[in-house]
């Protein structure tokens, strides 16, 4: 495989780099060259965040370039959108549905568009394939809602075509958390898991 | 995986590790048998002083965090003198911070390897200015090794010491954000037994005042040899393991790529299915090797440079042809953007139009397509966080001026406090600037308290700064404001560390990596500096707090209020490391009335408007606990949930 790219995208804080950062291990794992883009500092403060994952035989830079994406995966409604431009056309969104609503919109300065009208960007304009799902939700099922990155990240090891095995992916996940959370994390992993089969009609 | 520190540690030679650019730095430095190591975090390139700070006791290895880039630079620059190899690291402004001894010192060269990494930061990700800090390589006449991944930066960086050894003169390592903020596979390589048995390394330094002190007669010869000795590095530089030419031999067309540009140079051009194109990789834009120029312009009919920010390479190879009397096209800033990052559709777009050829995306479609999609989206713009105690020294200032002072600012997470509702950060320039901008602010509308003449109406000013910023370059400005008699009132958000570069301690933190240091209490400081007015508050009481700055600003001179909580990002880490939980604020609906002051004159980001109900919520899974909304609500409408839930 030449290249496989995925923009993951979200707020600050919310574990977009944790994400990127076990998705790069496993393909580590896997026997790709390896690039991950990310932002540090003042811009991770609950703003706006995208990370790069890319791997293959042939990836240099730690970007992705616009419409390039293969997959988005999102943390948060508002700011898949914001990125939208980075998927190739056919690409994939999984994204958790549960949005974070900016001060901005809560001052009244601006609206939140809805997850219908997003959706349809996704689907309409730019020709991808929406998984959305509550994945805040899934994750206080299996324990807390830290392991929402874990619910998404398992979702997205199911999306036809995932280069990375997910068995690999889980392995990698059960070394970067703490040991008392594997538990919590592996029963998350599984749900989203579940949610993308049932969306996917797997 | 590994913890990054045990990583970058591992007695593993030919383990392929998954690294940041900034740690592959680290391990670089390791593996050239690093013995000082002093700096002052800055984003892009606090990282590699956190992973120094991290491995540095085991290694052997001497490490400070600094109170500023020019005193860190003295510290590496004094081991170098005395033998040892040394290293400092700095993003692109903390070199304007240290320039003056940069400057100067070059002539008088090293013993030890001397590496100085620099972190650009295009498209200012998170700074102040978009600088290139090759334009100061070429001023001081230092050469400047400029990776182009995570595994080459960690071998540069090895031979960086090399070539400061080689010549006894500076180096520097230059990355830009997505070298240092890239992850990417790192093959470790041999680690000396020194590092391995964390040895401590002492030098000694060589008295030599001919060549250690620049006074004119000395520093007049200064400038001739380094003259000298950057035109022998140019030569020694064909021969550098970072510079090579590939590509296809026979090819009419060549592209030169410094640095990370050509990791997109590689990328756009397999985009574009080209390769009928020769490629010099230059991992030393300055000085450009000429030897190499000439090997590479052999057969060629047009030149494309992409490069990014300044024409730093495009201006020497463009003399170095002329000088030659070489006539052939060469291109460069004239297709390449010379503002913000370079990316791979900039390189292909640029190579596109140098070949004449269609991109591979019709960007222009892309773009017309996401123009409509804009208006959709709601600007989040980084914020103050939850529980943020600056959010609740700027609520209180701005309640006490009633809104109607000058708000200095400066360099931190603070700055923050630009955005709505708080809106009290007029002016934000450079490390340790509110001060002085205050000052003279207060010079120009007032007038000092020594002068004879005085404006009898009164603007008030308050300036405000950060701990780390306060021993930064805050420290000499406070002195001027205090000795020169300003008008000002200096709010000093002490959250006892550096936490927008990710929580490294400082003077007011008073721990060192290597266990306690000494802790230097901000208010002693003011007050031995003979300001007229000094208190510590505790912000998250907002009322005295209040009163307080009220008070103070009844004070004629300077005065200087302590606002003093630990940064709530670093308290919860270290709450949530410990399984410890904090109380959860939700609004009582039968309180509320839905007057929106927690919303438009707070600005918690936990808290959000309800719609439906007209009602202000708070989002739990953000809710930090400080109880600040319940101390600003009229209606008493927060209440703690006991248990929390965190």
């Amino acid at each position: 495989m030449r290249e496989y790219n995925i923009v993951i995208t979200g707020v600050g804080g919310q574990g977009v780099l944790t994400a990127a950062n076990i998705l790069g291990w496993a393909a580590l794992r896997a026997g790709y060259k390896v690039r991950l883009g990310e932002v540090h500092g003042m811009s991770q403060r609950f703003g706006s965040v995208i990370s790069y994952v890319r791997f293959g035989e042939d990836v240099y830079g730690s970007m992705v370039p616009e419409g390039k994406a293969d997959v988005m995966l999102s943390f948060e409604p508002v700011e898949a959108l914001r990125y939208v431009n980075y998927l190739k056309e056919g690409g994939m969104v999984v994204v958790n549905t549960k949005p974070i609503v900016p001060v901005q919109v809560s001052m009244g300065m601006a609206k939140y568009p809805s997850l219908d009208e997003i959706r349809k960007v996704f689907e309409e304009d730019f020709k991808a394939k929406w998984i959305g799902f509550n994945a805040e939700e899934l994750a206080e099922k299996a324990g807390h809602v830290v392991t929402t990155n874990t619910v998404l990240i398992g979702a997205l090891t199911q999306i036809p075509e995932f280069p990375l095995d997910a068995e690999h992916v889980r392995e990698v996940i059960k070394i970067s958390v703490p040991p008392k959370a594997v538990e919590m994390n592996m029963k998350a992993f599984d749900l989203g898991i579940k949610a993308a089969k049932e969306i996917l009609g797997l | 995986m590994a913890k990054v520190s045990d990583i970058v540690l591992w007695d593993k030679p030919g383990e392929r590790v998954l690294l940041l650019g900034n740690q592959a730095i680290a391990r670089g430095a390791l593996e050239a048998n690093i013995a000082v190591y002093a700096a002052y975090p800055g984003t892009p390139s606090s990282e590699l002083t956190d992973t120094m700070a991290v491995v540095s006791k085991k290694a052997g290895v001497y490490m400070e965090y600094s109170t500023n880039e020019k005193v860190a630079f003295e510290t590496a620059l004094a081991a170098a003198w005395s033998g040892l190899r040394a290293m400092t690291a700095m993003k692109h402004v903390g070199l304007n911070v240290a320039a003056d001894t940069f400057m100067s010192a070059v002539g008088m060269g090293v013993e030890g390897g001397f590496v100085i990494m620099v972190a650009d930061d295009p498209s200012m990700w998170s700074s102040q200015n978009e600088q290139d800090t090759r334009i100061y390589a070429k001023f001081a006449n230092v050469p400047v090794l400029e990776p182009s991944d995570p595994h080459e930066a960690k071998e540069m960086t090895k031979y960086a010491f090399e070539l400061s050894e080689k010549f006894k003169h500076f180096v520097i390592l230059r990355t830009t954000t997505r070298t240092s903020h890239a992850r990417g596979d790192v093959v470790l390589g041999e680690l000396p037994e020194e590092i391995k048995q964390g040895k401590r390394k002492f030098g000694k330094f060589k008295k030599d005042p001919n060549r250690f002190v620049d006074v004119p007669a000395n520093a007049r010869k200064f400038h001739p040899i380094i003259l000298e000795k950057i035109e022998k590095i140019r030569e020694e530089l064909n021969n550098c393991p970072f510079n090579w030419i590939e590509g296809s031999e026979n090819a009419k067309v060549g592209i030169i790529a410094p640095g990370l540009s050509y990791a997109y140079v590689k990328e756009a051009l397999a985009w574009l299915g080209v390769d009928d194109v020769k490629i010099l990789k230059l991992g030393t834009p300055f000085p450009v090797p000429y030897g190499l120029l000439e090997k590479f312009f052999e057969g060629l009919e047009k030149v494309l440079i992409v490069e990014e920010l300044e024409p730093v390479v495009e201006e020497q190879v463009k003399t170095w042809a002329y000088d030659k009397g070489l006539t052939i096209p060469i291109h460069g800033k004239d297709l390449v953007p010379r503002v913000y990052e370079m990316t791979t559709r900039r390189a292909v777009t640029a190579i596109a139009k140098f070949l004449g050829l269609e991109t591979p995306i019709n960007f222009e479609e892309l773009d017309a397509k996401y123009e409509k999609v804009k208006p959709l989206l709601p600007p989040r713009p980084p914020s103050l966080c939850p529980a943020c105690p600056h959010r609740n020294s700027f609520y209180a200032i701005k309640k006490a001026t009633r809104a109607r002072a000058i708000y200095p600012s400066d360099i931190g997470c603070y700055t923050l406090g630009l955005l709505p509702p708080l809106q009290t950060v007029d002016t934000t320039v450079a490390m340790g600037a509110s001060i002085g901008i205050a000052h003279g602010l207060s010079i120009a509308q007032n007038g000092s308290l020594s002068e004879e003449q005085r404006n009898p109406e009164k603007q008030v000013i308050v300036a405000t700064i950060g701990d780390s910023t306060f021993y930064h370059t805050g420290l000499p400005a406070l002195a001027n404001a205090i000795y020169n008699r300003s008008n000002v009132l200096i709010v000093v958000l002490d959250n006892l560390v550096t936490a927008m570069t990710g929580d490294q301690p400082n003077p007011s933190t008073g721990q060192t990596p290597h266990g306690m240091g000494k802790r230097i209490p901000i208010e002693d400081v003011a007050k031995a500096m003979g300001a007229d007015f000094v208190a510590v508050v505790d912000p998250y009481d907002i009322k005295t707090t209040y009163e307080t700055i009220k008070k103070a600003l009844e004070v004629e001179g300077v005065s200087v209020v302590v606002s003093r909580q630990v940064c709530a990002l670093y308290k919860v880490g270290q709450m949530r490391r410990r399984g410890e939980k904090w109380p959860i604020y939700q609004v009582n609906e039968e309180k509320c009335t839905g007057c929106r002051v927690c919303i438009n004159a707070y600005g918690c980001p936990a808290i959000y408007w309800d719609e439906e109900k007209r009602q202000a919520r708070v989002e739990p899974t953000m809710c930090w606990g400080c109880g600040g909304c319940a101390q600003v609500c009229p209606f008493g409408a927060f209440e703690p949930v006991e248990e929390g839930s965190q």
